[in-house]
């Protein structure tokens, strides 16, 4: 078994475990310079002038070299009305707006001669008071990042309407302040690019580590004001994105151009300190939620405002918005009540951008409703997993509308949710609390239950208007002379192992070997456009295109084998990589030599597009895919320190039919390592200066070895309704919710004590500070 | 000024001039010795992609200084399996899906390698997680790395007694 459903090893696994991938910093040209870029050390200030020492001027670029040869500023809009349009300059203009913001750019023959020469220029600054936090930025009279703008408000988008009147009367009333930290991604391997012109093609190359090389190459297109067709992006092996390289990235701008100006191939590698202090940001978000319900903890409503800190520019082609606009829609969570009103705020500060990281704004709305049903759950005496029982959308009522219209396509979430609590063993949890640990840490039980919006349609992203709307996903497939099947692909695998589960999808349908499938991906010279691997789409996009183009092909061959064989069409069957009619057969192989080395023996009426199909590819819902999950935690919290240990974590999980098991595992576990390290440690925080804090990995703090536990999984399988064979997207899941199930378990430990955690990451000085409180202010 | 190191890297003995005294281990085998299976990931000896053997021991590539490694035995990924077949630790990597994007692999790797060299381990894997703690996986696969190096030790030691016996 080698098809939909195995554990089969991956095909990606020899190259890599041998150091034989080929990643963008492993690719040397001939003639070869290297970039270093000179960055703003200051927040927010006007630019006066530069000193460049006149040795070096010929190496040294700014944008007042930029702009007259006609490169544009990154531009990315949303069309939802209101939305302020910022413009940011690849290298900055007049005005800087974050520290870490390039300025200049350096060209040597190593990195450390281009280092040395970025040390010597002195640029002068007129430094304005920066917007450091996101409320200051966005209340009245707060300076202006962009000074023609009236405000600092990218876009305020309003979801529902009031519902005083329809709750004055609920027995319970919670309100919440819940903020989120800003986080850094740090893929092991950052940001990089090698640039070259290639003089025969007549192309702008650029190989880049990029999440979506058609992304980039139509904002290049945009930026340098180069015809399409004269660009072309290469996606090598890529070491882990989670969203970082899923954006036209300034550095790649500047590149681009300085190689076509200066005729020579050029590298640029993103060190650590810039991954961390000038680009990599995401998450940041503040609450201010209401929520009403009945006596039994049943929602009434949810009422919210949402700030979202989206730093100093809009990024291409996602936009400053799609972290707060998706808040709006997704914060009902799965589940079902009657009132709702949100509205949400993307807030331009003088920090890095905000750029999309694997859970884009689910991860923090689960954060924040989560924390809500366990406050109900108290305030009405019971379980908290039993008031989520209580609001979950049903089995009966699916597919079910909710009430911001998201179609959750199928599933049992409420068994999720029981599988959980009786995996965890609640009932021994509590007995053990009752107990009282031997060390005398605190243990404490949580829970979280979400649904994962993925892969998203046409409709979805095309209400957004930002430069990217996903349409049907192509792949091409072609049989070669000797019975292999080659798959080109736009999106790009970069850990996620598709090398090895598209050829198993191919298999399933042509059962042509895994080994003699190729998948050919991450190249716009060889692939069809795709708005590349993003939102937990590609399984389900490229992965249902995979199929349709392969039952195209199954078709030509069964017509040629009915003919070759003097059968009738109907009679052939395709099984195991052999056609047969009968007790005749004859391999694809075969059919496969006969079109393209004896054509003579062809039928008169022989497809003439041959062995090779670009298919197109939409799920029959447009709505995109929602798979689910229950996470459950248990774990001791050390009240005198502060510090959180886990003792058991468990994943309750549905993504529809699994291609290959082993794949989904190593997602989910590795996105709840990411949704640890999001609960207990990662935090980028910023001073009042606008300054980063955390500018190495011994201040962002990873979870390494001893931070991640054994996660256990149980998995269910609802097959979607409306994708080829029913898979669901499943790549961001796994860390949406463990932040919300730390915070709820910890929030448990620590309610013997009458103390509260609400922001993330829950660090020991957090708890500490919320025992102080709750000493300070006991409980009535 | 100029400066000439010599040393072992997987069992051939290399010669490099070096124009610039600050040039790392790490630097020289992947821009002067064309040997990128070692990786940069952070380049402050924090994440442990660099990891490489030197006389044996584990280090981080990254803050060794080349100049520092004058007659030194230097192993990297490149060299590890022998004849084509993969070294038991790659194999138990494959068994125990202890990658994804494969980034931080070779720097994991050499530095189960010697962390069983080391024999301080044993089977006990709280010890092993200690042991690897300054490799860092983004993609999280640290449960599969663990489970791996247990299983390669194993291995590892049954291959030693049968050619003991």
């Amino acid at each position: 078994m080698f098809g939909v459903g195995a554990r089969v090893r991956r095909k990606e696994d020899d190259r890599l475990l041998r150091g034989r991938g080929r990643f963008v910093a492993d690719i040397a040209l001939v003639g070869m310079r290297e970039l270093a870029f000179v960055r703003s050390p200051v927040a927010h200030a006007r630019i006066l002038s530069f000193d460049i020492p006149e040795q070096v001027r010929r190496q040294v670029f700014t944008w007042q070299d930029l702009e007259p040869a006609g490169v544009r500023p990154i531009r990315a809009a949303s069309g939802l009305p209101g939305f302020k349009v910022s413009e940011q300059p690849p290298l900055a203009a007049d005005k800087v707006r974050f520290a870490g913001e390039p300025i200049a750019v350096t060209v040597a023959a190593t990195r450390a001669e281009a280092e040395d020469i970025a040390s010597q220029v002195i640029a002068e600054f007129d430094e304005l008071p920066p917007n450091v936090d996101m409320l200051a930025a966005a209340a009245p009279g707060a300076p202006c990042v962009h000074e023609h703008w009236s405000d600092n408000i990218f876009l305020e988008t309003r979801v529902g309407q009031s519902f005083e009147k329809d709750v004055a009367a609920a027995p319970v009333r919670i309100s919440r302040s819940i903020r989120t930290q800003r986080q850094c991604i740090v893929p092991l391997e950052g940001k990089g690019l090698v640039a070259h012109w290639d003089r025969q093609a007549e192309q702008l190359v650029l190989y880049t580590a990029t999440q979506m090389p058609h992304i980039v190459r139509s904002g290049l297109s945009e930026c340098l004001g180069l015809p399409l067709e004269a660009i072309r992006v290469i996606a090598p092996d890529v070491g882990g994105g989670f969203g970082w390289k899923g954006l036209l990235q300034p550095e790649e701008v500047v590149a681009a151009w300085l190689c076509l100006h200066l005729g020579c191939p050029l590298r640029w590698m993103e060190d650590r300190r810039e991954h961390l202090v000038a680009a990599a940001n995401a998450r940041e978000h503040h609450y201010e939620i209401t929520a009403y319900a009945d006596a039994d903890g049943r929602l009434l409503g949810v009422d919210a405002d949402a700030w979202v800190d989206a730093g100093a520019y809009s990024i291409y082609p996602f936009s400053a918005c799609l972290e707060a606009a998706q808040v709006g829609s997704i914060l009902p969570g799965p589940y079902d009540f009657p009132h709702y009103r949100c509205r949400t705020f993307s807030v331009c500060t003088n920090k890095p951008p905000i750029v999309p990281f694997r859970g884009v704004a689910r991860a923090n709305v689960c954060f924040a409703m989560e924390q809500i049903i366990d406050a109900i759950a108290a305030a009405v005496g019971r379980e908290a997993w039993e008031v989520r029982l209580l609001n979950l959308v049903p089995p009966e009522k699916m597919p079910f509308d909710n009430i911001t219209g998201k179609h959750f396509d199928s599933g049992d979430y409420p068994e999720s949710l029981r599988r959980a609590v009786a995996g965890i063993d609640l009932a021994s949890v509590r007995r053990r609390q009752l107990q009282g640990e031997p060390d005398g840490r605190l243990v404490g039980v949580g829970f979280a239950t979400y649904c994962e919006q993925g892969a998203h349609g046409t409709a979805v992203y095309h209400g957004w208007g930002i430069p990217m709307v996903p349409g049907y996903e192509q792949v091409q497939a072609r049989i070669t002379a000797d019975g292999g099947l080659e798959l080109r692909a736009g999106i790009q695998s970069h850990g996620q192992g598709m090398e090895t589960s598209f050829a198993q999808v191919a298999h399933e349908v042509l059962g042509i070997p895994l080994e003699r499938i190729r998948l050919v991906h991450g190249d716009t010279g060889l692939t069809p456009y795709s708005t590349g691997t993003w939102g937990s789409r590609s399984m389900v996009m490229a992965g249902g295109a995979v199929a349709t183009a392969c039952r195209r092909l199954a078709d030509r061959l069964r017509r040629i084998a009915a003919h070759l064989l003097q059968a009738r069409l109907e009679d052939v069957t395709l099984s195991g990589g052999m056609l047969q009619s009968g007790q005749a057969d004859i391999t694809i192989a075969e059919i496969a030599r006969t079109w393209y080395l004896a054509p003579q023996l062809l039928p008169a009426d022989v497809d003439p597009g041959g062995l090779e199909i670009t298919a197109g590819y939409k799920p029959k819902s447009d709505h995109g895919t929602f798979s689910y999950a229950t996470h459950a935690a248990v774990v001791a919290v050390d009240a005198e320190v502060g510090l959180v240990e886990i003792l058991d974590y468990l994943v309750v999980e549905d993504a529809g039919t699994m291609v290959n098991p082993a794949i989904v595992e190593g997602q989910i576990f590795g996105g709840v390592a990411q949704g640890i390290g999001t609960a207990l440690y990662e935090c980028s925080p910023y001073d009042d200066a606008g300054q980063p804090m955390a500018s190495t990995l011994m201040d962002y703090l990873l979870p390494g070895f001893t931070e991640v536990p054994a996660i256990r999984i149980e998995h269910m399988e609802t097959p979607s309704p409306y994708t080829e064979f029913g898979v669901k997207g499943l790549g961001e899941g796994g860390v949406i919710a463990p932040s919300a199930v730390l915070c709820n378990a910890i929030n448990d430990a620590l309610k013997a004590r009458g103390a509260v955690v609400t922001d993330q990451p829950v660090t020991p000085a957090r708890i500490l500070a919320a025992l102080r409180n709750a000493r300070a202010e006991p409980p009535p | 000024m100029s400066l000439s190191v010599l040393l072992s890297v997987n069992g051939v003995a290399r010669e490099v001039a070096l124009d610039d005294p600050r040039v790392t281990l790490l630097d020289l085998l992947r821009e002067r010795l064309g040997l990128t299976g070692t990786k940069k990931g952070c380049d402050r000896g924090q994440c442990g992609a660099c990891t490489v053997l030197v006389d044996g021991r584990r280090i981080n590539s990254c803050l060794t200084l080349a100049a520092s490694c004058d007659g030194a035995r230097v192993l990297t990924i490149e060299g590890l399996a022998e004849e084509g077949a993969l070294h038991p630790v790659q194999e138990a990597f494959i068994a125990h899906d202890g990658f994804q994007c494969g980034f931080c692999t070779p720097g994991q790797i050499m530095s189960a390698v010697g962390l069983i060299l080391e024999g301080h381990a044993g089977d006990d894997p709280e010890r092993i997680r200690e042991g690897m703690s300054g490799n860092i996986c983004r993609c999280g696969a640290y449960a599969g790395i663990t489970a791996a190096i247990l299983d390669a030790e194993r291995r590892l030691a049954e291959r030693n007694r049968a050619e003991a016996a």
